[in-house]
């Protein structure tokens, strides 16, 4: 009995125990229940925030971008509509000149050159936009041909000396050893693009005082340079890389005062990464000149 | 002889336009930027009749050297010459201060039109001009619009090309005036931005009518106490302007007028 009243109290104790425990694993658990909201809300929330933040971050950015594209799309089609109807008005203008008026021998001839002139910078700019188009294609194939990168750097040289009416002094050439008889694979009207491309730039970004050396060199057994340096205008260090995107002209007053349609060095590049090879440019700063360096692999 | 300045900074162009308009008796200058075109007007203030202007020049562009040339009291006619022949583009010029405008290309014979236009407009606006001008005048222009108009206690001077308001005076530019003459001659009529623009510019083309509005609230700047409600240019929606003046336009013979 007395054990049995023993176990009955220990019963009692123990069941009061037991309650207990029950009790407090149901109070916690209970909270964790009631509060596991308030938590789960916590972290939700963190996280929704987290989320939202990241979005605007996202957004923003793409806005921004979206804004400095359009801008650029802007002033490139600003350009090359001047650029195509700046040479057609002074052509047209010649040409009704000469029609209604008694234009005498040697200004006749001066106005058949300005128009000859007109209609080659108008053809430029056709194919300038024409090959922007088509260095897009990524895949598109290239002519295969194997070509003296030596002769091929010459040619565009001269043609523009003719163009910009300088000397040799002011446009120079120096071939190291090394790379003499340089050749390399590809498209041969592509590749005077990218030197006439810039070449043209050297020229355009010099002040008055032109400056420009083009220099031909072996890097390795396997590769060549060929390097443009300028004493223009200069580049500024955070635009080194940005200025051979689509459209991308340096902000400022220096490109303000020359005109452009930013696809120059867009073209360069493309076909230059098509040939195998890259293409950097370097500058020490604005109003120091630039040099730009083209790696193609021999053949 | 008129006297033209051209400013281009497209060498062959430029050639081309002096060629002609020396050839129709113009005597033409050059400036290849907006630098030099402000060291001739503003700093030497030479006396040109009339500016070709291109809006793409290197550096500071046709529309800032338009508006500075307002903004320093510089109001000789402008012809903006623009590539991109848009309303917008239209639209900027004339908020500027150009008081006319040609896409490119354009064609010799309007341009020359249009230069003599604005010439002839800025002859029968001042009688400031020598009497051999006067007399072409009267040939061309069949009836003389009155030099002096006033209402509600405002005086426009034609002449002078001047907004007197008590003792406060504001200069017109030769649009300006024209635009407010026209409406003037149309008092209490309703007048459509069209036949504004095809009487006052005398453009025919498909050109946006709310090249006419920047100018409208231009001159009710000058001449309404309250710009933001009109009283004497109000907009008749959908149509266009009304002009309604209560005091009656003096007219006094042209030449004898003092200023």
């Amino acid at each position: 009995m007395r054990v049995r009243s023993r176990r009955k109290s220990i019963a009692f104790f123990v069941t009061l125990g037991a309650c207990l425990v029950a009790l407090a694993i149901a109070l916690n658990v209970g909270w964790i229940i009631l509060n596991w909201r308030e938590v789960a809300l916590l972290v939700f929330g963190i996280i929704f925030f987290v989320v939202i933040i990241f979005g605007l971050v996202i957004n923003t950015t793409f806005l921004i971008r979206e804004i400095r594209r359009n801008e650029q799309h802007d002033a490139f089609i600003n350009a090359v509509t001047h650029e195509l109807k700046t040479p057609i008005a002074s052509i047209r203008l010649y040409l009704e000149t000469l029609k209604t008026r008694n234009v005498d021998e040697d200004q006749r001839r001066q106005f058949y050159d300005n128009m000859l002139a007109d209609s080659d910078r108008l053809l430029k700019t056709v194919e300038q936009v024409l090959r922007a188009g088509r260095a897009r294609h990524r895949q598109r194939r290239i002519a295969n041909t194997v070509i003296d990168l030596s002769d091929t750097v010459r040619e565009c040289l001269e043609l523009a000396r003719i163009t910009h009416g300088l000397d040799e002094t002011s446009l120079s050439l120096v071939e190291a050893p090394s790379a003499r008889g340089a050749k390399v694979s590809g498209d041969i009207d592509e590749l005077r693009a990218v030197f006439s491309n810039l070449l043209d730039n050297a020229v355009k970004y010099s002040d008055d005082h032109v400056n420009v050396s083009v220099e031909l060199a072996a890097i390795d057994a396997k590769r060549v340079a060929v390097r443009v340096a300028d004493q223009g205008i200069g580049i500024p260090n955070a635009q080194l890389k940005r200025i051979f995107k689509r459209f991308y002209r340096v902000p400022g007053m220096f490109m303000a005062r020359v005109k452009g349609t930013g696809l120059g060095l867009f073209i360069v590049r493309s076909i230059v990464e098509k040939h195998g090879g890259r293409v950097f440019a370097e500058s020490p700063g604005l109003g120091k000149g630039s040099t730009f360096t083209i790696q193609l692999p021999r053949v | 002889m008129s006297a033209v300045l051209i400013v281009e900074d497209e060498k062959h162009l430029a050639d081309g336009l002096r060629f002609n308009l020396e050839a129709e008796g113009f005597s033409v200058d050059i400036a290849i930027d907006a630098e030099s075109a402000e060291d001739l007007l503003l700093k030497k203030r030479k006396p040109y009749d009339v500016v070709v202007l291109d809006v793409m020049l290197p550096g500071k562009n046709g529309f800032a050297l338009a508006s500075s040339l307002r903004k320093a009291e510089q109001f000789v006619p402008i012809l903006m010459l623009t590539a991109r022949g848009e309303a917008q583009d239209v639209l900027r010029g004339f908020e500027a201060g150009a008081d006319d405008y040609l896409p490119k290309p354009f064609e010799l014979s309007v341009l020359i039109a249009r230069l003599n236009a604005l010439l002839r407009r800025r002859e029968w606006l001042r009688s400031t001009r020598p009497v051999g001008t006067a007399n072409e005048e009267s040939a061309t222009a069949p009836e003389t619009p009155p030099k002096l108009i006033e209402f509600d206690g405002k005086t426009i001077d034609f002449d002078a090309l001047e907004l007197r308001s008590g003792n406060h005076i504001v200069r017109l530019t030769v649009m300006e005036a024209e635009l407010l003459r026209y409406l003037i001659k149309h008092d209490g009529r309703i007048v459509s931005r069209r036949s504004i623009l095809e009487d006052v510019w005398g453009l025919r083309e498909d050109t946006d009518t709310r090249a006419i509005d920047n100018f409208i609230v231009r001159l009710r700047k000058y001449i309404e106490d309250e710009p933001s409600q009109p009283k004497h240019l109000t907009t008749v929606r959908g149509v266009g302007y009304k002009f309604i003046s209560k005091a009656r336009a003096k007219t006094k013979p042209s030449g004898k007028v003092d200023m």
